[in-house]
């Protein structure tokens, strides 16, 4: 098959399969994928982002790196696993998460540290809402109903082992140094609606 | 200072990012999976975005402007190394390659935060973030998968194999290496290939990759003095199309 493209490197490709013929590609041959959480300024709460699809854990903080943090201010990230978020019954209308939540008799166990989200705008993203002690997640949402003080309706909440999140090092906080800089790679830098303008202008 | 040592080592620096970040741009829309396309596209950005950089500090010494340095030169007024240059091949040989070199980079660059050349010394310092960047990147890569399947060791063993003399050939000397130590500009070839095969070698020890002997191997030099591979003629040629149709249009 002769691949006839504008762009050199596609006509460079090596044919793959015979024309005609689809392969269907095999299920489930995606990596799993991984919570993206960024803190757009000092001070300011992590937010979740989005995801990234990753082999691990490790490779997951890299690439949400790259795909969360190189335009827009940042000062640090951090990445889970999804099968290690919890959350809460999803809730219509103005019903708060947190009256849906059951109520959890003490647990036996260690207690270890949770992190806790809400969603407090629809449409928007969770927020870092606090850290609870808990030996489950249920019970770390049911404490965290008093726990952390709340002003708004909760819509949904989350809760991750802190244990379970790469958080950035101090060592690799010095990934967004050159940020400020960034401007160049905003794309109202390119001025791209004024050019269109001054083409159709010229073209009259 | 001897400002024709100065340029000689601002020119190759500046045209192996440019010649790099071209290679690896060709990735753009190809890589294995959508997070490590965008991945790999910023940082061929990163690194053309540097070259330009260098570009203007040559401008600022009496080198034409920084386009017409890059997209009108032919293959014999380069001085990048002919490792930047090679096709890009399968994704193991462009991951490795991206391994070997950010090393071999990040080092310099530190070396030069120290330059007594001013100019120097603060785009190296300005552009730390991006350069951590690019070798964690590659460093994560070159560990999960020189450790993950048959198949993927296999790969990038071969691909380093294939590399290791072109790599060697980052570090052919320069004419100026005594003046450029002299004047403390930058501590030479000679000083950044020890740092950075201690580096490799430390890498390539948390996976079950074998670095080749290197004292059996014979470096590919010759593109720091303009000869190089049949590689670069065309990648300029590919590199320059708009520019030669159009020097004035502005993307």
């Amino acid at each position: 098959m002769t691949v006839n493209s504008l762009d050199p490197r596609v006509n460079r490709l090596p044919a793959i399969g015979v024309p005609g013929q689809i392969v269907p590609k095999a299920p489930l041959d995606q990596f799993g994928t991984f919570e993206v959480f960024v803190q757009p300024k000092e001070g300011k709460s992590f937010q979740h982002e989005g995801i990234v699809h990753a082999p691990n854990l490790e490779m997951a903080y890299v690439l949400a790196k790259e795909a969360f943090t190189r335009r827009f201010l940042c000062t640090s990230l951090y990445v889970t696993d999804t099968r290690n978020v919890y959350i809460s019954p999803l809730t219509e209308g103005n019903t708060d998460a947190y009256d849906l939540i059951p109520e959890v008799p003490s647990q036996p166990g260690e207690k270890v540290s949770f992190e806790i989200y809400h969603l407090v705008k629809r449409g928007k993203q969770h927020t870092h809402a606090g850290t609870v002690l808990a030996s489950t997640p249920q019970e770390a949402m049911h404490l965290a109903r008093t726990a952390i003080k709340k002003d708004k309706t909760v819509y949904n909440v989350w809760a991750i082992r802190t244990s379970e999140i790469r958080f950035t090092t101090p060592e690799d906080s010095d990934l967004w140094l050159t940020l400020a800089e960034k401007k160049f790679r905003d794309a109202s830098d390119y001025k791209g609606g004024d050019k269109l303008k001054e083409f159709l202008e010229r073209a009259k | 200072m001897n400002a024709l040592a100065i340029k000689e080592l601002l020119y190759k620096i500046a045209d192996d990012q440019l010649i790099i970040g071209h290679r690896n741009s060709e990735w753009t829309g190809f890589g294995p999976l959508l997070e490590e396309d965008i991945a790999f596209s910023s940082m061929a950005q990163d690194k053309v975005g540097q070259s330009q950089a260098l570009y203007t500090i040559l401008h600022s010494m009496g080198e034409q402007d920084p386009d017409t340095i890059a997209f009108t030169r032919n293959a014999a007024q380069f001085h990048n190394c002919i490792f930047v240059e090679l096709p890009n091949g399968e994704y193991d040989f462009s991951l490795i390659r991206h391994f070997l070199y950010d090393t071999a980079v990040a080092f310099r660059f530190e070396m030069l935060s120290a330059s007594s050349f001013q100019p120097l010394a603060e785009l190296s310092n300005k552009i730390r973030g991006e350069l951590k960047y690019h070798t964690l990147h590659a460093n994560t890569w070159v560990k999960q998968l020189g450790s993950a399947t048959e198949e993927s060791i296999a790969r990038l063993q071969q691909s380093l194999v294939y590399a290791m003399p072109y790599a060697l050939g980052m570090f052919e000397p320069s004419a100026f290496e005594q003046e450029l130590i002299a004047d403390g500009v930058f501590e030479g070839e000679a000083a950044l290939r020890e740092q950075w095969i201690k580096r490799i070698e430390a890498i390539i020890a948390q996976t079950s990759l074998r670095l080749p002997d290197l004292r059996t191997i014979t470096a590919i030099q010759g593109g720091r003095v303009g000869k190089h591979s049949e590689h670069l003629q065309p990648l300029l040629d590919e590199m320059s199309e708009v520019f030669r149709i159009d020097p004035t249009a502005e993307w």
